[in-house]
Order: structure tokens, then C-alpha cells, then sequence
């Protein structure tokens, strides 16, 4: 079955199509790839995605329910969570606080209580924050729980920002560029993060990389992105060895 | 039962014990006009923590903060001038129901003043916050209703008040419950969430916080408590007036805000005491004969210079010397004491000078400059706000008096 799906996905920003007629499905529980050179429209996928663009034409459908242009917090509820490209912490909240907030979609006491210092709302409190810390421990972040986001080393950052994601209790994760900046020996934890995040929390998982290597030794299915439109789908190994792939990334390392 | 209980129960008994006996211990020693001031700081206190809420925690930039405190007390004043006297509740009772009211009706505004927020940031909020906060008083002052003896009240004006009732503890606990809320708030995730969108509004939302309507919530908490403390503000004076919310007010109560440390209570708590009390004392200043206190040039050039030599040193020890800590605090010291000496000896020196022995100024008129001159020292040596992050807790102050041993960091 398929779980996300975009149908021609189209959005234009004034003269350029940032991304063009792009159509692809991801099934459930799958290890999706989406690379490209830079500029080529990837981020704004995911932007379109989860609300944060609306497509000027075409469809996307979550679980078979057009999400287009939905505000971002409800396609959130809907089970799509991401990380950014460029970190977006909360940089002088803790790293456990960091996740408590994502995982306060699944409070259970409301506002009023909260304000009145209600038992509940703290008792409610205290299990997210037990929640937040669990995803911390998944993530290998739990000795830096309480420190500040924005002190962390760049490789922990960028684990935070899946943690936090994680939070939300996603059906499919989004990632962008989770690897860059990392040394080859964090990419490597990383690439097993990816996986047991499927084969263990049971999530499938969009990701954009742009170190190849990276994705084709990750990824059981990728599309190719160039100049917003879709080049190549397919397997690694087909992808690979696909021309246009060469030719669009002639010039950099494939 | 939640291990916090027990001390949630504690903090409402010791804060209404602790409002009972202030307001005991006011009426016994204090003279009206002087208790008339501990119910202003209070207000001030409300005013600062309430506003905290909507800048410091949600981080909306609104600076209009007396049009809510002006809306509560102008309810208050509309109401007892139409109803009181039919009123089958009368004196506390019809009090605390116009407090109500005066909450309901500020946080109706400020669900009003909220809305821009959805769609503004930073400088741009600031500006509708403070068009907001004129217009209020402005049209405030434009009406006037004539009684059917004939009387204008309202307006430029003003409009006495029925009932007067000026009680010292229910201001506190007044206080008290807006600080209490803020810290339930901060110790809750909705709190959490709250401050998220101060970081960043895009991964705020992208996370699923609700952040159109958390931010309108925060405005409109912070304005209902505004609303509330002009409601006892109306009846303690007895008397309200345009006059007594200018735009200086907002903007004291927004340098209260911004002294106080990121997001901190306490400090917005110290913060408006100070604030409030600082021109207070200068004010009541005399000399020993009961005349006005002055001060001759000579002294103040003095003083001035003393002072800026004195920040100086702070900010260099501060920021740049690497010393060992002892040091550094027996340099703080020495230019304390330093600072004091150069003060009395330029003083001393320019005496010799007849241009600047000659002049003589009266230091109440002086207070408003000094105490201007004080937030700017505050603002050069503690960038970070007066107590910067800490926050009052039974814990800190169970450490602080050495009854509990610090809690291990959580690993
Ligand atoms: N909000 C926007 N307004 C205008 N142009 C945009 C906007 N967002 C992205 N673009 C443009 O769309 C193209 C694709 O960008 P992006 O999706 O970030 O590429 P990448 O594949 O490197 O993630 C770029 O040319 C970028 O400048
Ligand atoms: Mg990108």
C-alpha cells in the first residue's frame, strides 16, 4: 500500500519551477532516497510535503487523503514528521525539552490544567518528558539531556533534530541531509540509526543525502532530482548506472 | 497521588497565610498613603510578570502593555457608574466580581491585539502593540457621559470609582496567582511549547505545536491578569484618569520585563519592585533639616565621573580578566569602595571650581535621570538581565539555607 504519493506535484516561485511535475510513491515501511545536485528542488519537496509550501498544481496524497496545502501542524497529526537541512533547534531550550515539545502532540491534559498547576498536568508533564527521554536513549543522546541545543556538537544536533521528529510518533520521517557534516565514522552510527529506526520503531523513511555512497548503501529505492523535475526512479543499482544521472551530476563526485 | 501535590498545597497555604499577614501588618504600621504604594507595587509586580508571559515566555514583542491594565480599570469605573447602586452585591463582593469582568473583558482585547501576532513579527508587533495601547486611551478620553444631576464624568476628566476599597493582601494574592500561573505554565509542556515559538515559530509549528493559538492564549492570559490588577487599581484609588496610563507606564513595565533575565519570574518579580521603588525613595529624599535634599555641581560631576569609572572597571573585570574567582570578587570590592572615594574626592576638587560649586540641584528633581541612568548601568553590566536564568524554588532555597543537599545531576 501505498503511503505517501505525489501526483505531478508542481510549485512555481514567479518564473522558476522550483519543482516540476514531480510524481513518485512511497510504500509503507520502505527506505526511500531523494538526491539531486544542489538546487534542485529536494528541500522544497519536503517543504510541500508537510505544509509548508502549497503546490501551485498537482496532488499529494497521505494515506490516499490529499494533504496539500494543510496547515503544517495538522499534517503533522496526520503522522509526517521532518528534521532541516539547516538545524532548527530551539537553541536555548535543553535537549530533553528540545523533544518534550515535540512530544507534547500527545498531551493528554489541556491548557487550563496546565496553567493551574494541575496533578494531572504535572503527572502528564512527567510522562512526556519520560517519553522525550526514551527517544533521547534511541538516539544515543541520553548523557546530554540536559544540556543546552545550541551547545551540542554539530553531529549530536543533527541526532537531536531525528529525536525530536521522533517525538511526534510519525508514520513516515522525512530527513534532510542527515549526514552532512559528519565524519565518515558518524555517518556509519548513523546509516544503523536509520535502519533500526525502520526495522525497530517500524517507520518509513524519506531521506535526502547528498553523499551518494551514503544513500545508494542505504536506500532500496531512489529518485533522482535535477532542475526540479524527476530524471530516474529505481533501484541503487539502476540508478547508478542511469546516463542522465551521470551527466546531471558530471562535475561532482558520484 | 503526584509528588508535587503536597507542595502545591503548601505554596496556596503559605501564599494566602503570607497575603493575610502583609495585609495585617500593613494596616497596623502603615499610614494609608504609604500602603497605598504597597498596593501599586503589587500592581507593578502583576503588570511586569503578566507581560512576561506574553514577551518573555511566547516571545511577542508587545509593547501597549497599560491598555489592558487601562481596559480592566475603565470596566470597573463603567460598571460601578451604571449598576452600583442597584446592585444587589455590594462592597468585596461586587469587587471580585468586577474582577472577573475586568479579566474577561482585557483578555477580549487582548485576543484583539493577539490576531496581528499570527501574521507579524518582532518591530513590526511592537508597533500595532504600541498603536493599540494609544488609541484605548485616546478614545477613553473622548468619552465623557454627563449624570442625571447634570455632572460630566469620564473623559479627560476622569471618573470616581464606587466602591473604594483598598485592601494590601488581595492585591498580593492577586500578584501571587499571576506568578503562580506563569510557573505552572513554565513547569508544564504547554509552557515548553510556549517557548518554542519564541526559538523558532517554523520548527515550532513543524513539530505540531498549535502556534496561532498558543500565541493568542499567551496574550490573552497576560491581558487578563493586566485587566484584573486596573480593576483593583480603580477601586483602590477610587479615582481613574487617561492620566494614569501613559505610554511611559507600558514602557516601564517593559523595562521591567527586559531586565529580568530570559524568561525568568523572579527576576521580572525583583525587576518591577526595584523599578518601582528606586523613584519612590528618591522621591521622599530630605535633608537632614527636613528640607529638600541638594546637591551642589561639584558633587554631581563627581558622582558621574565616579560612576563611569566604576562601570568601566566592573565590565573589565567581568569580561575580560581571567583570573581566579576570589580575585575577581575582591576587585568588584575594592572598585565599590574605590568608586566611593573618587566620587567624594572629585567632588572635593571641582568645589574649587566656582562654575560648578556655584549650581545647586534638588535631588527629587534629579530622580527620574537617575534612575534612567541606572537602568543603562544595569543594562552595561548585566546584559543578561538581573538575575539572568535563575528562577526562586523551594529547592534553591532549601539549598540556599543549607537544609537539603544539591540534587545529583541527572544523568
Ligand atoms: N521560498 C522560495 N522562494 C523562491 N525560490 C525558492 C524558495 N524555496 C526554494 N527556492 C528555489 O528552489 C530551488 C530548489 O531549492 P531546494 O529545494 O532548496 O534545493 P535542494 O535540492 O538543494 O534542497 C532553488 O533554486 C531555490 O532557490
Ligand atoms: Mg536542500
Amino acid at each position: 500500500m501505498s503511503l505517501l504519493r505525489l501526483e505531478k506535484a508542481t510549485i512555481r516561485f514567479g518564473g522558476l519551477v522550483a519543482v516540476n511535475e514531480v510524481s513518485f510513491d512511497i510504500r509503507k515501511g520502505e527506505l526511500f532516497g531523494l538526491i539531486g545536485p544542489n538546487g534542485a528542488g529536494k528541500t522544497t519537496c519536503f517543504n510541500l510535503v508537510t505544509g509548508m509550501y502549497k503546490p501551485t498544481s498537482g496532488r499529494i496524497l497521505f494515506e490516499d487523503r490529499d494533504i496539500a496545502g494543510l496547515p503544517v501542524a495538522r499534517i503533522v497529526r496526520l503522522g509526517i514528521a521532518r528534521t532541516f537541512q539547516n538545524i532548527r533547534l530551539f537553541g536555548s531550550l535543553s535537549a530533553l525539552d528540545n523533544v518534550v515539545v515535540a512530544a507534547h502532540l500527545h498531551r493528554r491534559a489541556n491548557l487550563i490544567d496546565a496553567l493551574l498547576g494541575d496533578p494531572r498536568s504535572m503527572a502528564d508533564t512527567e510522562r512526556l518528558r519520560e517519553e522525550a527521554m526514551g527517544y533521547l536513549r534511541a538516539l544515543d543522546l541520553g548523557d546530554v539531556a540536559h544540556a543546552q541545543s545550541r551547545d551540542l556538537p554539530y553531529g549530536k544536533q543533527r541526532r537531536l533534530e531525528i529525536a525530536r521528529a521522533l517525538a511526534t510518533q510519525p508514520k513516515l520521517l522525512l530527513l534532510d541531509e542527515p549526514a552532512a557534516g559528519m565524519n565518515p565514522a558518524e555517518k556509519e552510527d548513523l546509516a544503523d540509526t536509520v535502519r533500526r529506526l525502520r526495522d525497530e520503531f517500524g517507520k518509513t523513511l524519506l531521506l535526502i543525502e547528498h553523499d551518494m555512497r551514503f544513500v545508494m548503501g542505504l536506500c532500496e529505492r531512489i529518485v533522482v532530482l535535477d532542475h526540479g523535475e524527476k530524471i530516474s526512479e529505481g533501484p541503487p543499482e539502476h540508478v547508478r548506472n542511469d546516463p542522465k544521472v551521470i551527466e546531471a551530476y558530471l562535475g561532482e563526485a558520484v | 497521588m503526584h509528588k508535587a501535590v503536597p507542595i502545591r498545597a503548601a505554596s496556596i497555604v503559605l501564599g494566602l497565610l503570607g497575603c493575610w499577614g502583609l495585609d495585617l501588618l500593613c494596616r497596623a504600621f502603615l499610614r494609608d498613603s504609604e500602603q497605598r504604594l504597597v498596593v501599586l507595587a503589587g500592581l507593578y509586580v502583576t503588570l511586569a510578570v503578566s507581560l512576561n508571559l506574553i514577551n518573555g515566555i511566547a516571545g511577542q514583542f508587545s509593547i501597549g502593555h497599560a491598555a489592558f491594565y487601562q481596559i480592566g480599570a475603565y470596566t470597573a469605573g463603567y460598571l460601578a457608574f451604571f449598576f452600583y447602586l442597584q446592585s444587589p452585591l455590594q462592597g468585596v463582593g461586587w469587587l471580585l466580581a468586577m474582577l472577573a469582568l475586568g479579566m474577561a473583558t482585557a483578555a477580549l482585547a487582548g485576543l484583539v491585539v493577539g490576531l496581528p501576532s499570527l501574521r507579524l513579527r518582532g518591530d513590526y508587533l511592537a508597533i500595532v502593540t504600541l498603536g493599540f495601547g494609544e488609541i484605548i486611551r485616546i478614545v477613553v478620553q473622548a468619552i465623557d457621559l454627563t449624570t442625571p444631576a447634570g455632572e460630566q464624568v469620564g473623559g479627560a476628566l476622569g471618573m470616581s470609582v464606587e466602591p473604594r476599597i483598598r485592601i494590601v493582601g488581595l492585591v498580593w494574592l492577586f500578584a501571587l496567582a499571576a506568578i503562580a500561573v506563569s510557573r505552572n505554565l513554565c513547569k508544564s509542556s504547554h509552557g515548553l511549547a510556549l517557548l518554542s515559538i519564541r526559538e523558532d515559530e517554523i520548527a515550532s509549528a513543524a513539530m505540531g505545536v498549535q502556534v496561532a493559538k498558543m500565541k493568542v492564549a499567551a496574550f490573552m492570559i497576560g491581558s487578563a491578569f493586566a485587566g484584573g490588577a486596573g480593576v483593583l487599581l480603580a477601586h483602590s484609588e477610587s479615582f481613574i484618569s487617561p492620566s494614569m496610563f501613559p505610554m511611559d507606564l507600558s514602557f516601564i513595565v517593559l523595562t521591567m520585563v527586559v531586565l529580568r533575565g530570559s524568561g525568568a519570574i523572579t527576576g521580572s518579580v525583583v525587576a518591577a519592585l526595584t523599578l518601582f521603588y528606586v523613584p519612590e525613595y528618591l522621591r521622599g529624599l530630605k535633608a537632614a533639616d527636613g528640607t529638600a535634599l541638594t546637591v551642589t555641581g561639584a558633587t554631581l560631576v563627581g558622582w558621574i565621573l565616579a560612576v563611569i569609572a566604576a562601570v568601566v572597571a566592573v565590565r573589565w573585570i567581568a569580561y575580560q580578566y581571567r583570573g581566579p574567582r576570589k580575585t575577581r570578587l575582591a576587585g568588584y570590592a575594592a572598585t565599590f569602595f574605590g568608586a566611593l572615594l573618587v566620587g567624594r574626592a572629585l567632588g572635593w576638587a571641582f568645589s574649587f571650581f566656582p562654575a560648578l560649586s556655584g549650581a545647586s540641584y534638588e535631588v527629587q528633581k534629579l530622580r527620574m535621570v537617575i534612575f534612567a541612568a541606572s537602568l543603562i548601568i544595569i543594562m552595561l553590566l548585566r546584559p543578561e538581565g538581573v538575575l539572568g536564568r535563575h528562577e526562586f524554588s523551594w529547592d534553591w532555597l532549601a539549598r540556599a539555607l543549607r537544609i537539603r543537599r544539591p540534587r545529583e545531576a541527572v544523568g
